[in-house]
């Protein structure tokens, strides 16, 4: 049986452990909150720019102005090379959330490469990126700090690499993975092929007339326009990564708390029946005492 | 009397929503106005200020670096990466605005000649207000 005092202070290390957990599930439910309302301004513009693109790519389709077979839209069989780009979180304490993401990869890894296409994985967030570097793989570019503060600009700078290699025609496909928000309670993995642009993923619009396009020269407008599309969906992949990580936290948090509750339910029954035994002790070694005197 | 409907997004959040008689964009060549039953249109925009005329008469203007619109029949949907509207409850706001829509503007332009144009205009636009 275990001495009372060793109970009594792992019950006082659970309740302190209880606390700590408490309390970053209270941080969590306020950023996640907070990331919610970014995430929501951010909506507008992704809805306008889909429809804009949507708009253009039935337009095009319709009426054959622009170009479209630009070298966005141009579907690859079998790719040679493809980047791989990955939102994870900087920091752990969030249950299974990097983890889902880092599987989503590996899995995806495996099967590119057993096709014989090259992978060049692109990291963004402290777990992905030390995950990967344990396992042995390289990881041809990485950020960290981005996934914890989405800025439009340092997303920009980050894809363009990618982007440029593209049109190089170094790599044939961009796959942007990464584990979104549904909602307060679930997660879900997202993956979307940023390059080539699958003109299909926008519905058909009914194009009520043929689109003017400024400056003339219809690429100028398109290239434009679907280097936007492209940094804005990584810039909005990583405030929705940012959103779920912080309700994977919220929800890791109030399940470690509750967990703890019941260890320190459980660690105080076994503290009374120690007690409980102790005092029994003792008083048998009273009466036994008193009964040897008689 | 009839009206446009005039959405101004930047990724941030939506800065501006309403019904407008008229809007003026800085075009990529050159300025244009957009009346209700415009020509289906796209159009690259230049660091420069959006002028636009609320359906009760007011003005309202808009300084942009950069972006693209596009007009259809009875909506203009301008996304633009980077956004300050010119007004304010106060003659400090206003200034503070004022400054910052410059500093948007230098950042987004190196031409010098058509950063100064666009900074008169600014000028010009906070006066009316």
């Amino acid at each position: 049986m275990a001495n009372l005092k060793d109970i009594k202070r792992k019950i006082g290390s659970v309740k302190n452990t209880q606390k700590t957990t408490r309390a970053m599930k209270l941080v969590s439910t306020a950023k996640l909150r907070r990331a919610e309302e970014v995430a929501k301004r951010s909506r507008f513009y992704e809805e306008a720019i889909n429809d804009t693109m949507s708009e253009i790519a039935s337009a095009i389709n319709k009426y054959k102005v622009g170009g479209i077979q630009g070298r966005y839209f141009e579907q690859v069989e079998l790719p040679g090379v493809v980047d791989i780009i990955f939102i994870t979180a900087d920091k752990g304490l969030c249950g299974g959330f990097n983890y889902q993401t880092i599987k989503t990869v590996r899995s995806l890894l495996n099967e590119f490469q057993s096709k014989g296409t090259k992978v060049r994985l692109k990291a963004v967030g402290k777990k992905g990126i030390e995950f990967f570097a344990f396992q042995g793989y390289e990881l041809s570019d990485k950020v960290i700090g981005l996934s914890s503060s989405p800025d439009y600009k340092k997303a920009a700078q980050f894809i363009q690499g990618s982007v440029e290699d593209f049109l190089a025609g170094k790599i044939d496909g961009v796959i942007l993975i990464h584990n979104g928000y549904k909602n307060m309670i679930t997660q879900e993995i997202k993956q979307v092929n940023l390059l080539p642009i699958d003109v299909s993923r926008f519905e058909n619009k009914e194009v009520s007339s043929m689109i003017e396009l400024e400056p003339d020269e219809g690429e100028k407008v398109l290239e434009s326009l679907i280097k936007k599309y492209i940094e804005f969906n990584i810039y909005y992949a990583l405030i929705d990564s940012l959103a779920a990580e912080h309700s994977a936290r919220m929800q890791a948090m109030d399940a470690a708390t509750k967990n703890a509750k019941e260890m320190v339910e459980q660690l105080t029954i076994s503290y009374n029946k120690a007690r409980q035994e102790s005092i029994t002790t003792e008083l048998i070694e009273i009466i036994s005492g008193m009964e040897a005197m008689k | 009397m009839d009206t446009l409907k005039l959405e101004i997004v930047t990724p941030e959040g939506l800065i501006f929503e309403g019904d407008v008689k008229s809007v003026t964009f800085p075009g990529e060549e050159g300025e244009f106005g957009v009346l209700p039953k415009h020509a289906s249109l796209l159009s690259l925009l230049k660091p420069g200020v959006i002028e636009i005329e609320m359906s009760d008469g007011k003005k309202e203007s808009i300084v942009i670096n950069w972006g693209h619109v596009k007009v259809d029949e009875n909506k203009a949907t301008a996304l633009v990466d980077g956004a300050i509207p010119l007004a304010g409850a106060s003659q400090s706001e206003i200034a503070k605005r004022i400054e910052e829509a410059k500093e948007l503007i230098e950042k987004a332009s190196e031409n010098k000649a058509a950063l100064a144009a666009v900074e008169a205009r600014i000028e010009k636009a906070a006066k009316i207000i």
